[in-house]
């Protein structure tokens, strides 16, 4: 049953520093099913535009490997055949920085299209990809200045899937746009997903989108994968400490919405700083339920509950109880 | 008498491609101890309202038309003396970017020294000056206030400069205190926290607040009624609880419902269209193009008509000459 399209094992970036070294992702281990949402949720400084750098190669790993369609995949773009870099896209979080603002959206779409070879002229595959992400095909000859801040996040996801990939990596896709806008240009990702029969490896920081589009959610804290479950468990029995402040944190504007954060979670504290992260869990001075053994040894992580994974020393001997029964 | 009262401000801003018709008409009130939020997009004129204010608009502002009583007076009309004294004694803002904020040059002891002494006429002792800043650090919930003083700002966390910058707003923020978006900037648990502590000092104290904000979920809980605006004018005015709840005007309603819900159940398609060009914005009601329920009068400006359970919105259907069937 289990098809994984990417998966990553031990996975380590390490930037060093004049201070100290500072691990933006550390051991961080994950796996994802073809035509699979996996949404990766973090705050600032969790390592979640790190993780899908690495995917991409923009920068190798310092150690560990990614597994792309059942082959290690080379750790730098440079190092990967065009095949596979076809395969594999990304759309960035800002797209007025991520377009040449002196290249209008044929220039732009017509670069990675021409790495495939196709008997239709370049016009049409030009039209045929504007029509795909829904735009009017009268664009093409515009400049990303003339374009609202959705339209230019349409192009970018144009440009993107130019190459007919199968694994799309999206940055905060919609983190730059109103919600009016954001709506819209999610609405098109997910027919889209199912139209090419993509995945996605969807980084946000925004747990109630994710809510609604991802089928897996995997939380990071501190380069640390500290939760991992299907969305439906995720959100019925959040396990892990952070993630339950996380919950509690969300701003909601429904009676609904409120009834299923965890209310007893008050955020406290401070995120620690990249470079002394606290020994142990890089939790624990924030942790309402932190025990001696949070401030020496760093949980693993392990599966809590059937297809729930969870970091958190609170947990372990309780489900192997729950388990022998 | 209201403490606040906007009457139809009119600002324009002169450009290189034009005049730019930003606020048309934007009218609220604001009573002594009452918390009111404002609520709308990016570049809708929320943070040009309050700025209005304060009288801190940017050069090539023009004032257009319209008024801002302050306790009965008018700001826009006042004397620099006596708007210096109002900045010094009465109100006082939060602005959105905490870093940008704070001088980087200067110590936070130096920042807040200056404006202790700035909004006093007694002459103040540097151990007079130094006890007034520990219990302003104090207030803000800052641990070690007497290491925070000696720190320049990069040594602290983005919560804790917006924690700087709450309490130098709170030497002068006697009566009214605006803050334009203070947790926009930063990570959900660390928001969550400052809008709290916001919320105790301001009831505490009995400060009136203008909140404003483009993430609906952190005003519900905040503000007792709130102002929805969209490209300029204001299109909804009610109690918070209403305009959340049973929303009215056809932008609110389109705008809540496009935020993802932590409950999940999909996004829903948003808000077609873009928003007007401030150069040559349209004639009468500014939502005109990207309304569904759009009617041949929506050609003139609509006034606020009652809509609701107490709520008041900009928009002929709420007119009984015009309600259509």
């Amino acid at each position: 049953m289990s098809d994984p399209i990417l998966t990553g094992e031990g996975l380590k970036k390490y930037f060093p520093t004049r201070n100290g070294v500072i691990k933006a992702v550390d051991d961080v281990k994950f796996q994802m099913e073809k035509g699979e949402v996996l949404g990766v949720v973090g705050e600032s400084g969790s390592g979640k535009t790190t993780l899908g750098n690495m995917i991409m190669g923009i920068y190798p790993p310092t150690s560990g490997t990614i597994t792309f369609k059942g082959q290690p995949l080379p750790s730098r773009a440079k190092e990967r055949p065009i095949q596979l870099r076809r395969d594999i896209q990304m759309v960035f979080q800002n797209p007025a920085s991520s377009l040449n603002p002196r290249r209008s959206v044929r220039q732009a779409l017509e670069v990675p299209l021409g790495i495939s070879r196709d008997s239709r002229s370049m016009a049409e595959r030009v039209d045929r990809l504007l029509e795909t992400v829904e735009l009017p095909i009268e664009y093409a000859d515009r400049y990303p200045e003339e374009l609202g801040g959705g339209e230019k996040q349409l192009v970018a996801i144009a440009r993107a899937l130019a190459t007919d990939p199968s694994l799309v990596v999206l940055d905060e896709p919609t983190s730059a746009l109103d919600v009016s806008i954001q709506a819209k240009i999610i609405n098109v990702l997910m027919r889209l997903k199912t139209r090419l029969s993509l995945s996605y490896v969807f980084i946000t920081h925004n747990l109630s989108l994710m809510r609604n589009v991802s089928d897996r959610v995997m939380i990071m804290y501190l380069g640390k994968v500290r939760e991992v479950a299907t969305t439906e468990e995720f959100f019925r029995n959040p396990m892990h400490p952070y993630t339950r402040m996380l919950l509690s944190s969300i701003p909601v504007i429904t009676e609904a919405e409120e009834a299923v954060k965890p209310q007893r979670t008050q955020s406290v504290g401070e995120i620690a700083g990249a470079l002394n992260l606290p020994p142990g869990c890089s939790f624990n001075p924030r942790c309402s339920h932190v025990m001696d053994v949070c401030k020496e040894v760093d949980p693993p992580l392990i599966e809590v509950a059937p297809r729930h994974w969870c970091d958190c020393h609170l947990y372990p001997d309780e489900y192997k109880a729950t388990q022998s029964v | 008498m209201a403490l606040l009262e906007v009457k139809d401000l009119r600002v324009n801003y002169e450009v290189y491609e034009g005049v730019l018709k930003v606020l048309n008409g934007v009218s609220l009130t604001l009573e002594k101890g009452e918390k009111v939020g404002i609520i709308g997009e990016s570049a809708c004129g929320k943070t040009t309202t309050v700025k209005s204010v304060m009288r801190l608009l940017a050069s090539n502002s023009i004032m257009a038309g319209g008024e801002v009583r302050y306790g009965g007076e008018d700001v826009l009309k006042m004397p620099k003396r006596k708007l210096s004294d109002l900045r010094r004694k009465k109100m006082s803002m939060v602005f959105q970017d905490p870093s940008a904020a704070l001088n980087p040059v200067f110590t936070i002891k130096q920042q807040l020294y200056d404006i202790i002494k700035f909004s006093t006429d007694d002459h103040l002792s540097r151990g007079e000056t130094h006890e007034r800043a520990i219990t302003y650090l104090k207030q803000a919930a800052l641990p070690e206030p007497d290491r925070i003083l000696e720190s320049y700002p990069f040594q602290l966390s983005g919560g804790m400069k917006q924690r700087v910058n709450i309490a130098m707003a709170l030497v002068s923020a006697n009566e009214l205190l605006i803050a334009d978006e203070p947790g926009t900037s930063l990570d959900v648990t660390i928001e969550d926290q400052i809008m709290r502590l916001l919320k105790k000092i301001v009831d505490e104290k009995g400060i009136s607040v203008i909140l404003i904000t483009h993430a609906l979920g952190t005003v519900k809980n905040f503000v007792d009624r709130i102002y929805v605006m969209y490209a300029g004018t204001i299109v909804e005015e009610g109690p918070t609880k209403e305009v959340f709840n049973n929303p009215q005007h056809p932008y609110t309603q389109m705008l809540i419902k496009a935020v993802p819900k932590l409950t999940g159940g999909g996004v829903p398609e948003g808000i077609l269209g873009q928003v007007p060009s401030y150069l040559k914005p349209p004639p009468g009601c500014r939502f005109v193009t990207r309304c569904p329920y759009r009617m041949d009068v929506c050609d003139s400006v609509p006034r606020m008509f009652p809509a609701g359970a107490g709520q008041r919105a900009a928009c002929f259907l709420f007119d009984e000459g015009h309600r259509p069937k």
